[in-house]
């Protein structure tokens, strides 16, 4: 049997330059459940869909807080998640203790993106496992970034990763236009909706499996006349009855698609349990 | 007599003495700056409706001999914020270098992240003056923390995030204000009581004009000239409004002279 | 001979019997499969340019930079793995920042292609690490006249500094390419990536030894060397990212900077008319509009 040599470890480029090892994490990103981000002038909204590893046991997280101005959600392995997330959250605290400012979401996800690089330049070290869609709100406005194992980080409009993500990205594509003047209900429908795109048949979003974060700007107090800083809304998860009013935004089944593309035939099984991926 | 190598060419111990090490042996504390070498004196600044007028004297004096005569003791940052030094210079030279490495990681992100066209938000997400301020507070504090500080009374001036003008001191031990009028070394006793005249209150600053403000100022730095031994009539002054910074670093005091003093009983080298 | 199944391609400086390093072939591959990048040296400054392939919709146009600045007068672009890239600008950067805590004053372009070259040159010689999957162009213009030292308060000398050969120049504009093995040229013209090529026959037919191009210009040409190396027929679409230094005297005043979006509109408007008439002339019948923005 052919076997591949060079996929061992991530110090190895294969002869046509590439390294097979960031390749095979970038599938671990593809293990966990779907999440969502979307951006507009004024918020930035994250959507996931939470997994119960079985009936009875309760549901990971999928939306962490970093800092009063930005979120995260994961995609894969979620304990390398966590060293991330506690990285960012150090990161955005000294930020805030020296300069007395919201860290730019920037600078963070930089930081994040070099860290992961280095992991996959050196023997002996393994590219983080993970998947993020980084929300925030800086002095330059509300951003989304999404997060790769290879250390790869962009600036999307919105963006969707994790198990079956391309349905919702196609989605996403398709409304593109409509984000940037949505307002924050708008936005957190449409992700609900992209969620929705990426569901197995016969499964829907409920209050126990579906969380909400949002981030973002509300309108700035007006004093003396002067048009004043526009206001950070902190970054805020919304679960279980905390979404119910959201889900019946979405839960008519009329969909309002306008090329009818009908619910996608489900045959990937969402449950596959090779690895443990978004368990605790 | 001692004959071995080892011994030759040194002081004969029969004669001289042992050889006294013990400064060589670092047992004692610790010592870091005790003391400013070269310093400056006062730093003064003003609130107005539109800004801060900052002023500094060009002197850097040894003790009390007027060492250097064209120091710049105003630095700017990103040319939103001036910063002001009082006491040591050399102290002052590293937090310009190392204000200006801060400066350059600002260049780094000179990209607008943003609508191409919206160069506010470019400006906004830059480092202000009150982003600077509670820098040097964290850095002065740190450093008098271990016992190692930088010997320098700083003042701030500039926009905060909510774009109102802002003043601010920090000093060698961390410790930090902000206020309608601020001064610095000799200028705390001499300058600071002629400032709270026009400027006691925030409100009060903000009825002030410009001229006003630029006004008191250097009725400030003429009294200073004449009431601090460590000073001189060669002075910087800078305006900071929301359009940017306008710095002099060459002006004189007018018709001002200190020539009467020969006339004075007991001053200087008269014999008489 | 080939490199697969000899084993000697497996790890990094590893030398096979004929004397390569298959691992730094194998990084250069991945630069070959980046947006191509390319840098011109002209008469007053340097011109950093890159093609940006658009791999998704959903990016945020004009968000993701490629063009870093490590200091004020200095800028760096590359092709290949961009998280590479990345940590070659942080490196860059720690390198031009260590050099002025050093010598109080900015590194010159010659010293900082030199010290980059020796790191990647580091990253070929461990089976610890591997190499850079990426070749960088590094531009910058050094002063030319006398500055002051960083951190300096008065007003210096009244003369310049000693040693100084009154007729000798000073300074300029330069520009080097550092491939994945740390090998590094000075260059007035350099191209990498995918499109290198195509970018190299076009950089040839400059006049940049001679005579030498202006800024100005070398923003326009550069402009259509990239629509030139861009290939449609393969890639998507995709967004041209360009950056500029010019002398204390010059449009940047010695600054690292993007081309102003105006200019670059009007580059680019040039560089899609220049490719519809030579479109026009090897197929006279048919009228190559279909470029879009």
């Amino acid at each position: 049997m052919f076997r591949n040599n060079y996929d061992n470890d991530s110090v190895t480029f294969s002869p046509q330059g590439r390294i097979f090892q960031v390749e095979y994490a970038a599938e671990a990103v593809k293990q966990g459940s779907v999440v969502v981000g979307i951006a507009s002038k004024t918020h930035a909204v994250l959507v996931a869909i939470k997994r119960n590893a079985e009936e009875l046991s309760s549901y990971q997280k999928k939306l962490f807080q970093i800092d009063e101005h930005v979120g995260i959600a994961i995609a894969g392995l979620t304990s390398d998640a966590r060293v991330l997330s506690n990285f960012m959250k150090q990161q955005c605290l000294g930020h805030r203790l020296t300069y007395s400012r919201n860290m730019p979401v920037r600078s963070l996800v930089d930081m994040i993106g070099s860290k992961a690089q280095i992991n996959t330049q050196h023997y002996g070290k393994r590219p983080y496992g993970v998947g993020l869609l980084v929300a925030g709100v800086d002095d330059s406005g509300p951003h989304l970034f999404e997060f790769q194992p290879s250390g790869m980080t962009e600036e999307m409009v919105a963006f969707a990763i994790g198990a079956r993500s391309q349905m919702a990205r196609t989605y996403l594509e398709r409304n593109l236009d409509k984000f940037k003047t949505s307002s924050r209900e708008e936005l957190i429908e449409h992700g609900l909706r992209a969620l929705k795109e990426s569901l197995v048949q016969d499964r829907e979003l409920t209050v126990e499996n579906t969380s909400i974060g949002v981030v973002g700007y509300v309108k700035g107090d007006k004093e003396g006349g002067e048009e004043k800083k526009k206001k950070v809304e902190p970054f805020q998860v919304f679960d279980g009855q905390d979404v119910q009013r959201y889900l019946e935004l979405v839960a008519d089944d009329k969909k309002d698609d306008k090329d009818g593309s009908g619910p996608q035939p489900a045959t990937v099984a969402d449950e596959g349990e090779q690895m443990e991926v978004d368990a605790y | 007599m001692d004959h071995r190598p080892q011994a030759w060419g040194r002081p004969r111990d029969d004669v001289y003495g042992a050889y006294d090490g013990s400064y060589l042996n670092n047992s004692g504390p610790r010592t870091v700056t005790q003391s400013p070498v070269v310093t400056g004196t006062s730093v003064i600044a003003i609130k107005f409706k539109d800004g801060i007028v900052m002023a500094a004297d060009n002197l850097a004096s040894y003790g009390s001999l007027a060492r250097f005569t064209d120091v710049k003791r105003l630095r700017t940052f990103l040319g939103t914020t001036v910063i002001g030094f009082g006491g040591d210079v050399s102290d002052m030279q590293f937090l310009d270098r190392h204000l200006e490495e801060l400066a350059v990681d600002e260049s780094y992100e000179a990209e607008p992240t943003i609508d191409e066209d919206d160069q506010e938000a470019k400006k906004a997400s830059q480092l202000n003056a009150g982003n600077i301020y509670r820098y040097l507070q964290k850095l002065m504090y740190q450093r008098r923390n271990s016992f190692d500080p930088l010997w320098n009374h700083i003042l701030v001036a500039g926009f905060d995030s909510a774009s109102k003008p802002l003043l601010g001191s920090v000093d060698l031990r961390g410790t930090s204000f902000t206020s309608p009028s601020l001064a610095t070394g000799f200028g705390a006793a001499l300058a600071q009581p002629i400032m709270r005249k026009y400027a006691a209150t925030e409100e009060d600053a903000a009825k002030l004009t410009r001229e006003q403000a630029v006004g008191v100022i250097k009725e400030c730095m003429k009294v200073l000239f004449y009431r601090d031994a460590r000073s001189l009539d060669r002075y910087s002054i800078a305006i900071v409004t929301k359009d940017g910074i306008e710095l002099k670093e060459d002006e004189q005091l007018e018709k001002q002279s200190w020539a009467f003093a020969e006339r004075i009983k007991g001053y200087g080298t008269q014999t008489v | 001979m080939t490199s697969i199944g000899t084993g000697y391609d497996l790890s990094n400086s590893i030398f096979s019997p004929d004397g390569r390093n298959f691992q730094v072939e194998y990084a250069m591959k991945a630069v070959e499969n980046g947006g191509t990048s390319i840098g011109i040296r002209c008469k007053d400054g340097v011109v950093l340019a890159v093609e940006k392939i658009i791999t998704s919709k959903l990016l945020k146009p004009g968000a993701n930079k490629r063009i870093a600045t490590v200091d004020r007068h200095l800028g760096v672009v590359s092709s290949g793995m961009l998280p590479d890239g990345r940590h070659f600008v942080d490196r860059a950067r720690d390198e031009a920042r260590s050099w002025r805590d050093n010598f109080k004053t900015p590194i010159t372009t010659a010293d900082l292609a030199s010290r980059m070259g020796n790191y990647l040159q580091a990253h070929t010689l461990y089976q610890s690490v591997r190499p850079f999957g990426i070749t960088a162009i590094v531009g910058g213009f050094d002063a030319q006249e006398e500055s002051p030292v960083d951190g300096e308060v008065g007003n210096g000398p009244s003369c310049g500094a000693g040693g100084k050969n009154p007729d000798k120049k000073y300074g300029g504009p330069f520009l080097y390419m550092i491939e994945p093995s740390g090998l590094y040229w000075g260059y007035y013209g350099a191209a990498t990536g995918k499109g290198r090529q195509a970018a190299k026959a076009e950089l040839e037919k400059l006049d940049l030894t001679g005579e030498g191009i202006t800024l100005e210009e070398a923003v326009k040409e550069a402009a259509r060397i990239i629509y030139v190396a861009h290939d449609d027929s393969k890639d998507k679409e995709f967004e041209l990212e360009m950056s500029w230094i010019s002398g204390k005297d010059g449009p940047t005043k010695g600054l690292h900077q993007e081309v102003p979006k105006a200019l670059r509109e009007e580059a680019e408007r040039l560089a899609k008319k220049s490719l519809d008439d030579s479109d026009d002339e090897e197929e006279e019948k048919k009228d190559g509009d279909k470029m879009e923005e």
